[in-house]
């Protein structure tokens, strides 16, 4: 457990658990836009945990993909199905 | 009741996990299993070998070119899939003469929103290019590539519209080119078989290697730009 307080391990520590808090605050709210843009910051912390960890082609692959173009098609899905989660 | 039972199911999951994970070797050790066998042979001599600084994409194209093939072709039939699904009813609409850009109409982009995107667009497909051909050599490939021109093409419609994006090219070649990905790999995995006896054989000739990794790179990109930018247009321009 001394592990834990080495600075490069803290640093993933943080990030995880910022990552629990948007996947928590994701499942609760009943905002579908709000949502989706959590998803999105979610993605975007995911990509500095990627680079965090020495992998630059997944994490350009997170941002493109899971921040970008994902978050994209939601809100116009959403824009037809509507805002309120029922 | 119910709702107790579930969460003393989800503890008792997220127990068993993290125990797991007690059982992992430590990560970012140099004498982990990780990095023997196999992988320290690909860090060793890959960039030779598969001609590729890039280890990732070393690994995608020439090593595992294969199973790559595989995953194009199941990723291309799913999102081609979906893209017939979505197209079936506008299809219809279009021919009923009701077909109308919803989303446009609906939420009108702001002259600022607009000056950006026309501004930001050449940046953004340069750029994108650049991620596809240099591959191979830094971080990304044809996958990120595609998805920034994606997305370019997504800004694009909603700052000019979609029918003058979906104008862009014509629906003859249209369907090639979202097919284009696992043709292209088809014809270099065919050829490598018949020229050279082994699946992507002509990947490992020095010379050839590096041009064929482009073009691989070239049309993931090219092929997965079509489909992202078709299956946004086609639940834009959706009517209710």
């Amino acid at each position: 457990m001394i592990e834990a307080f080495n600075p490069v391990v803290l640093f993933d520590l943080l990030i995880l658990v910022l990552l629990i808090i948007c996947v928590i605050s994701i499942a609760r709210t009943r905002d579908l836009v709000r949502a989706a843009i959590l998803f999105s910051v979610y993605s975007l912390t995911l990509c500095l945990l990627w680079v965090h960890r020495g992998a630059p082609d997944v994490a350009m692959t997170e941002a493109a993909v899971g921040a970008g173009v994902t978050v994209a098609l939601f809100l116009v899905v959403i824009a037809r199905v509507g805002r309120r989660e029922r | 009741m119910k709702r107790r039972a579930y969460k003393l199911l989800v503890v008792a999951l997220g127990l068993a996990l993290l125990g797991g994970l007690l059982w992992l070797p430590p990560p970012g050790q140099p004498g982990g299993p990780v990095h023997e066998h196999v992988a320290a042979r690909y860090v060793e001599g890959g960039t030779e070998a598969a001609g590729a600084p890039n280890l990732t994409t070393a690994v995608l194209l020439n090593y595992r070119g294969l199973d790559t093939f595989g995953e194009v072709t199941v990723i291309f039939a799913a999102l081609l899939a979906a893209l017939a699904v979505l197209g079936v009813g506008a299809a219809a609409r279009n021919a009923s003469g009701t077909g109308k850009p919803r989303v446009d109409a609906r939420l009108p982009a702001s002259p600022v929103v607009n000056f950006i995107i026309r501004l930001m667009a050449p940046f953004m497909a340069t750029f994108a290019a650049f991620v596809m051909i240099q591959g191979d050599v830094l971080p990304g490939g044809g996958f990120q590539g595609g998805v920034v021109l994606g997305a370019m093409m997504i800004l694009l419609s909603v700052a000019i519209g979609p029918d003058r994006v979906s104008g862009m090219v014509a629906p003859a070649p249209l369907g090639w080119l979202r097919a284009i990905a696992p043709l292209v790999f088809l014809v270099v995995a065919v050829s490598g078989l018949a020229l050279s006896g082994a699946w992507f054989g002509l990947s490992d000739q020095p010379a050839l290697g590096h041009a064929l990794m482009v073009v691989l790179e070239l049309a993931i990109g090219m092929g997965g730009a079509a489909v992202i930018t078709g299956i946004y247009l086609s639940l834009a321009r959706e009517v209710e």
